[in-house]
């Protein structure tokens, strides 16, 4: 509606930020990929010294199936929670205002909380569970190489379904009424009202949602760090603290340089077929 | 509802309903719940198998640990200074540059609002260990200046989105009026369009204040020295500090978590209008 520069210069600030402090080291980050500490060239060295590491190829399972296996209980629980809020019941209000609790609160104090309710001895989950005889014995959720990745799922799962149910109850929200009036007219029952309106008019809401849940999850350091660090033997290892681990643990940072420059590539590579597939696939119209 | 009166309600069955909501409520906070509990017991009862659920002798024990004999104050008035200053540049930055993406057509317009977006998009793991030589280099490896600009990477790209969408739902004609009367472009965006967005402006403030809040990787890796470090690193720390005293990690567990339930509980209608209303419109 404007002259040219004027707008230029309202968002050339925040603009400056953003490229000094991503655009740049991103830059500098495949530099640093290809030298060495004294910044001399080496080529592919640093590239070939990483994927050599036993501990590469199983963190970047682990990541996939941390972030995978959060995904997708974290949409399934995410979307029925948003349906049961959607539905009108006395205290909704309250309920709903609850269920943003565990989303608000700082990852690491969830963590924490968690690890201490899942404490092998005097946690009060191995007490519940043993108490009710679901399992004969407490178990070493946190240090059995078996039970950890699954928990820290968990964990995962419960600190971010919320986020989820709150983006899908306002896509349910903004579904036209006469939608359900013509389904109840044709003799609809709920789950068909879930099956062929819900889900359907929600479909875009859903797909946002799951990319921003990949990031995050590509992104989520803080709970596995601040409970395993890693371990037991690598078991919940995922390829962000293997680089944080890299760098400021064995302090190598042109290794960790190149693995950031794997990660960056495979994630974006994901994000990318992951917008492909869906852009391509019909019922987006809004 | 007056339109069930034409219809059948054609819902869940109104117990699963409740029975649905009672479980997801206790899913929620049970967490805290024990948290709490955890933090007035004395050790002894503490580690007691099995757990008992309410303690005889509750005791502020715990908390006394965490706010006189600990560094948890001062990483408190840390996160609290670092988190209103980034939040603020950030409020600042964004505004401009909504404004200019809302009100403005310009060359490159939808690469650079692309660009923004893609901050977002980043793994933060992957630019760790560029931002910390970078900071190194600008001396800003453990200030304060340092992680409240390294947040502007979260917290910017998202506020941008959220006002921009505010910003355009504004009519143009009151703006075209005042620019009649003779208003300059900024003189506008502070006395009208800034004015009609205050809900959008709350959404960013929560938002970021949150985040940055919360925030643990950044501050492990550019805070390491206590006058800088964040009440996230103090509780991580607490644990090998006090060789893992969960009493004083759940008491300071709780002290961390007040102020973000209450400024979120005190907010929250707005908050969620707004993150919402970007993402459904988007």
């Amino acid at each position: 509606m404007d002259r040219n520069s004027t707008g230029l210069v309202f968002v050339l600030p925040a603009l400056i930020v953003l490229a000094m402090l991503i655009a740049y080291p991103v830059a500098y980050t495949g530099l640093l990929s290809v030298t060495d500490r004294q910044g001399e060239f080496v080529g592919l060295a640093n590239f070939r010294a990483v994927l050599s590491a036993r501990a590469t190829p199983q963190a970047f399972w682990n990541t996939i199936w941390f972030v995978g296996g959060s995904i997708v209980f974290q949409v399934i629980l995410g979307t029925a929670t948003a349906i049961l809020l959607n539905q009108s019941f006395f205290g909704r209000g309250i309920v709903r205002s609850i269920t943003l609790i565990p989303w608000v609160v700082p990852g690491i104090v969830a963590a924490t909380t968690w690890a201490w309710m899942f404490h092998t001895e005097f946690g009060i989950i191995n007490y519940m569970m043993t108490g009710t005889g679901m399992i004969p014995e407490p178990i070493g959720w946190l240090t059995n190489g078996n039970t950890v990745m699954p928990v820290l799922i968990a964990i995962n799962v419960w600190k971010l379904f919320p986020f989820v149910a709150i983006m899908v109850l306002a896509g349910l929200q903004s579904i036209p009424k006469d939608l359900y009036e013509a389904a109840r007219v044709d003799g609809a029952n709920f789950w068909q009202e879930v099956r062929f309106i819900m889900i359907p008019q929600v479909r875009s809401v859903i797909v946002a949602v799951t990319l921003l849940l990949v990031i995050w999850g590509l992104n989520s350091i803080t709970i596995i760090y601040a409970i395993t660090r890693g371990g037991p033997a690598n078991r919940t290892l995922i390829t962000p603290i293997q680089i944080f681990r890299l760098a400021f643990e064995s302090t190598q940072f042109n290794q960790a340089a190149a693995l950031s420059v794997i990660f960056f590539a495979v994630a974006l590579v994901i994000v990318i077929i992951y917008i492909r597939a869906l852009a391509s696939t019909p019922g987006e119209a809004k | 509802m007056s339109d069930s009166t034409t219809l059948k309600r054609t819902g869940l069955p109104l117990p699963v309903t409740i029975i649905g909501a009672v479980v997801v409520v206790l899913i929620c906070l049970f967490p805290f719940m024990w948290m709490f509990v955890s933090s007035i017991k004395t050790l002894p009862e503490l580690y007691t198998v099995p757990p008992i659920w309410w303690p005889e002798t509750p005791t502020l024990g715990n908390y006394y640990k965490v706010l006189f004999e600990s560094n948890i104050p001062r990483y408190f008035l840390n996160s609290v200074i670092i988190s209103v200053g980034s939040t603020f540049l950030a409020l600042i930055l964004a505004i401009f540059a909504s404004y200019g993406f809302a009100r403005f057509d310009f060359r490159g317009k939808p690469l650079l609002q692309s660009f923004v977006l893609i901050g977002q998009l980043l793994p933060t793991a992957a630019i760790i260990v560029p931002l910390f030589i970078t900071l190194r280099v600008l001396g800003l490896v453990n200030t304060y200046w340092g992680l409240i600009l390294v947040y502007m990477i979260i917290t910017l790209p998202l506020s941008v989105w959220m006002l921009t969408s505010y910003f355009k739902a504004i009519p143009v004609e009151l703006e075209e009026a005042a620019i009649i009367d003779g208003s300059s472009r900024l003189g506008i965006l502070f006395r009208i369009t800034l004015p009609l967005s205050t809900p959008g402006i709350v959404a960013v403030v929560v938002y970021a204040f949150v985040t940055t809040w919360n925030e643990f990787v950044f501050a492990l890796c550019f805070a390491t020295d206590s006058s800088v470090k964040t009440l996230p690193i103090g509780l991580a720390e607490f644990s090998t500090e006090f060789n893992t005293d969960w009493g004083a990690v759940m008491a300071a567990s709780v002290v961390m978590t007040l102020p973000i339930a209450l400024l979120f509980f005190s907010m929250q209608r707005l908050f969620v209008g707004g993150l919402t209303a970007g993402a459904t419109k988007g």
